[in-house]
């Protein structure tokens, strides 16, 4: 059993929407091409106010990696699954493409890879971690609005923001616990 | 024209670089470099098969930031951030990781061309680089013939690495005519900053309390490392940005004022009227490092807030507030000078008054205010080119009877704008536009032919219907590019350069707040039949030293030193690299090791406020009144001029950057296009005037200049201000060959008019009105 339970700690107000993260996510992952072809995204939140009294701001965002995931529950083939600590991957040979996980998700973190003719979505960059390496999110972002690391380790980083500051999750009423904590 | 002077001023410009080694240190370390060159036994990186990592640098904007390259089996797999390049605080953004595909661009340039349709048609056939090169030469000596000068070749260029090799070739073929693109791009920021410090300064945003933006939009526009830190540090910075547009920079700002375009100068009088009455100015550092304090005082006293509010749409309590906070936040305020600035036709004058703010309250060479550019001294070939009887000044330098029409009708007259020459032009960047309109005109003499490299004029410069016929006249282009570019596509030659990802670049110092160096090593051997501008220069004086007709109008010795040029730079990168770095033991070594060798990573502050330290401007100090100017007629104190206005109903059309969009570069790149989240741009417009007009989003509306018209999409937004339009720039492409762009959406080139600004030469890219018709 894996004592790790990994997570990232965001301070979105930092974000200048350059897109950095969805672009190294895009070469590090070999995402297709299409315009709705992504594991993450920075998404602006609605405007508020007119001119020119507004203000704009935005939402870098991805698979939650909820410790409690709705897509790994309704996928029939188990093809959605979690690993020892807390990430959830797509066994891209399981999946039978019936998007149940799709619907499921609260978060549309999910979309097709034609290419492998499988569901995609954020590993956090599961592959990279053996070798010590951050997901390329967080290694490319300019002011690195993200921060990953080990929550069961409490000297992390992501461990010591948390103390730190108070953080809220997306759509918490879902009941999905997410371990995408975005600082106030 | 006196020939020697001419052949004088071109011996100025032989190098880009500054840092230049006499040419006796030169000469003599020729035989070491040889002795290297004869020893080829570096390892190459990309000749392992298997998985590594390659340092190198990226090329995809100007920042050079470092980058790890992860490549499998010869394939680049992923670029990744350098961990060592603090100057980027360790990042790489999306254009940077989007570099990855550029090799593998369907849309590249893969072998030589030879147009063989009529010019623009897209019509062109492979060819050896060996037949290339030959037409080249024949074109060449045909025109120098023809025209008995030299200078009727041009050679127009943008920043790189290999920038300076393409400058080598311009003074190989002895033309004084090269046009770079700062007057497109900094020109009058640099010159209005230069005339008060006598250089152009950084600014340590790392460590200032107080930044202020003007038209700079810092997140969409990214400098390293300025824009990394201010989004860092926008919690504990106060951040104020002014833009009639509400950029993204907006979303980590403290204020947004939406400035009436053109107005600024009266919101930086007014805030220096402000500091000087209220007696909030540093009166040590004023006394002690400044010239004409007493006049400027004395001249502001006119600027009051209440005055400036009228002109610029800002309360004047918050022009107070402003002013205040600025003077008492310093030396740890910044009016941050910002890059492009080719904005209005005043502004040199704006520029001056900003730094003249910076310098009244202290806030000059100090930790967290503006600080001069550090460098580390690289050496570099200081070459001695030939010299030809058949070269000719500069075309767009001197009087021209034309200058006057390139002023916006309100400056003509009233702008203390020289209305004959350039005041200031740069020797070596030309002023574009000015310089156009000399070759349309012949006057002082026919341009006929033309070098481009890596710069694409015709979506570049204002006016593209202009640099058409600019283009149309030539009796030969040649580009050197790595995609076709509009420029390209209308050439006769279209030589292929090898992407930066495939190949050796020298050595650079970028200087900055703290400086540091990188280099270029291929990280995957060329796709195609590419070679770089180092191996084309090189390639093409071996050519023009072997024609006895291209020696005619100079002597045996001049030829001599085409063949030292050869003998110099016919060598492998690593060496020159290597040799570059030679008066920093270790250097190279730190360079192969982290892929980026620096002295220090703390920034210096206080060299130009140092006992016996000297300002590089007539007086010796920081002139808040500039004498030269006062000499030359300008005004040596920015005086206000009203802006400009269009005619009812027409729309201020200004141009901006995006920050997935390198000018227009990077456009055709499926991934950034893709992140920007369209595949065609669309006219920012009020929402309300939108409403008015009854515009709704994706309408298409013509948008029609002075310069000409296109058609766009609409996209009615809370993010402007009602008396402008928008939208971004590198659409509606001209040329075949970039195929996801090519048509899609409206250029900023057709639309912008060529107005030019008289002091520095610099483009007036604000200056132009529209008006809006639904179709």
């Amino acid at each position: 059993m894996s004592n790790k339970k990994y997570a990232i700690v965001l301070d979105d107000t930092k974000c200048i929407d350059c897109k950095a993260c969805t672009l190294a996510c895009k070469m590090e992952n070999h995402v297709p091409t299409g315009l709705y072809n992504y594991r993450i995204w920075v998404a602006e939140k609605p405007v508020r106010g007119h001119f020119p009294n507004i203000k704009r701001s935005f939402q870098p965002s991805q698979c939650q990696q909820c410790d409690n995931p709705p897509c790994v529950h309704v996928c029939p083939t188990k093809a959605s699954y979690q690993t020892e600590d807390g990430v959830v991957l797509v066994d891209h040979n399981k999946c039978i493409l019936c998007k149940y996980c799709m619907t499921a998700c609260p978060y549309d973190a999910r979309y097709v890879n034609e290419e492998i003719k499988a569901i995609d979505k954020c590993t956090f960059c599961y592959h990279r971690l053996p070798e010590g390496r951050e997901p390329a999110c967080v290694e490319t972002c300019p002011p690195k609005v993200r921060v990953f690391g080990d929550l069961n380790d409490p000297n992390s980083e992501v461990s010591k923001l948390l103390v730190e500051h108070e953080t809220f999750n997306l759509k918490p009423e879902k009941g999905t616990k997410p371990k995408l904590y975005y600082i106030r | 024209m006196s020939l020697s002077k001419a052949k004088l001023s071109r011996r100025k410009f032989l190098t880009l670089s500054g840092a230049a080694l006499a040419t006796a240190t030169a000469a003599s370390s020729l035989s070491s470099l040889k002795a290297v060159a004869s020893s080829n036994t570096k390892e190459n990186p990309v000749n392992t098969k298997g998985r590594k990592f390659v340092y190198s640098s990226c090329a995809i904007c100007v920042n050079k930031c470092g980058l790890v390259a992860e490549v499998n089996n010869g394939v680049i797999r992923k670029l990744n951030p350098n961990p060592h390049f603090f100057k980027s605080r360790a990042m790489l953004c999306a254009r940077g990781n989007a570099g990855a595909k550029v090799p593998y661009d369907p849309d590249r340039l893969k072998k030589p061309l030879i147009r063989v349709g009529e010019r623009g048609s897209g019509q062109f056939k492979e060819v050896s680089w060996e037949e290339a090169y030959n037409y080249i030469a024949e074109n060449v000596l045909k025109i120098i013939k023809k025209y008995e000068n030299r200078s009727a070749i041009g050679f127009a260029s943008t920043e790189g690495f290999q920038e300076e090799f393409f400058i080598h070739l311009a003074n190989i073929v002895g033309s004084t005519n090269t046009v770079r693109h700062p007057t497109l791009c900094l020109a009058s920021n640099i010159q209005g900053y230069s005339s008060v410090y006598g250089t152009y300064p950084d600014a340590d945003i790392l460590n200032a309390d107080f930044v202020v933006l003007a038209g700079s939009n810092r997140a969409e526009a990214i400098i390293t490392p300025d824009t990394i830190d201010m989004a860092k540090n926008h919690k504990k910075q106060t951040l104020v940005c002014i833009d009639p547009r509400v950029t993204k920079t907006s979303a980590i700002a403290d204020k947004w004022y939406p400035i009436k375009p053109g107005t600024d100068l009266a919101l930086v009088l007014a805030m220096i009227n402000i500091i000087i009455s209220e007696n909030l100015y540093d009166k040590d550092f004023v006394e002690k490092y400044t010239y004409g304090f007493d006049e400027l005082a004395k001249h502001v006293k006119q600027y009051t807030a209440e005055w400036a509010e009228k002109e610029t749409e800002i309360p004047a309590s918050e022009i107070y507030w402003l002013a205040r906070e600025f003077a008492k936040n310093a030396p740890q305020s910044v009016w941050y000078p910002g890059r492009r600035s080719s904005f209005y036709a005043n502004d040199v004058y704006y520029r001056r008054a900003c730094a003249i703010l910076n310098a009244i309250v202290g806030a000059f060479d100090r930790k967290g205010g503006l600080v001069p550019k550090s460098g580390i001294k690289l050496k570099k070939h200081d070459f001695e080119f030939p010299l030809y009887d058949f070269t000719k000044e500069r075309i767009d330098n001197g009087t021209l009877p034309f200058l006057e029409e390139k002023l916006p009708e309100e400056f003509k007259t009233a702008g203390s704008l020289p209305t004959d020459s350039c005041a200031y032009l740069s020797e070596k960047d030309g002023s574009w536009i000015v310089y156009r309109d000399a070759a349309l005109a012949g006057n002082p003499y026919p341009l006929k032919g033309m070098f481009i490299y890596k710069q694409n004029p015709v979506e570049s410069v204002p006016n593209r219907k202009k640099t058409l016929e600019f283009l149309k006249q030539m009796d030969f282009v040649c580009t050197i590019d790595v995609a076709m570019s509009d420029t390209a596509f209308y050439s006769d030659v279209v030589l292929p350069e090898s992407t930066y990802l495939e190949r050796w670049d020298p050595a650079e110092n970028l200087s900055g707040v703290v400086p540091i160096v990188v280099a270029r090593q291929p990280v995957i051997e060329p796709l195609f039949d590419t070679k770089s501008m180092h191996q084309i220069a090189v390639d093409l004086a071996k050519k023009f030293y072997d024609m006895p007709e291209f020696w005619e109008d100079s002597t045996d010795e001049d030829r001599a030193y085409l063949a030292k040029y050869i003998k110099a730079m016919d060598v492998p990168m690593e060496h020159i690299i290597e040799e570059s770095l030679s008066g920093y033991p270790g250097a190279y070594e730190m360079l192969k090791e982290k892929g980026v060798f620096y002295l220090s990573t703390e920034p210096e502050y206080g060299k130009m406020l140092a006992e016996g330290a000297r300002f590089k401007t007539r007086t010796g100090k920081i002139e808040l009144y500039n004498v030269k100017y006062a000499e030359k007629g300008l005004d040596p104190l920015p005086v206000y001029k009203k802006p400009s206005v269009g005619k009812p109903g027409q729309f201020r059309f200004v141009v901006g950057r995006h920050g997935q969009f390198t000018h227009a570069s990077t456009q055709n790149n499926i991934y950034l296009l893709e992140a920007y989240g369209d595949y065609e741009n669309a006219l920012w417009i009020n929402s309300k005037v939108a409403l008015e007009r009854g515009l709704r989003a994706g309408d298409k509306v013509k948008v029609v200049s002075k310069a000409g018209e296109q058609i766009v999409k609409v996209m009615p937004t809370e993010f402007i201000r009602p008396d402008i339009v928008y939208y971004v720039h590198g659409f509606g492409r001209i040329s075949k060959g970039l195929s996801l762009i090519y048509n899609k959406g409206a250029s900023e080139a057709a639309i912008l008019y060529d107005y030019a600004e008289t002091i520095s030469g610099n483009a007036c890219m604000h200056e132009t009105f529209v008006d809006i018709q639904k179709v």
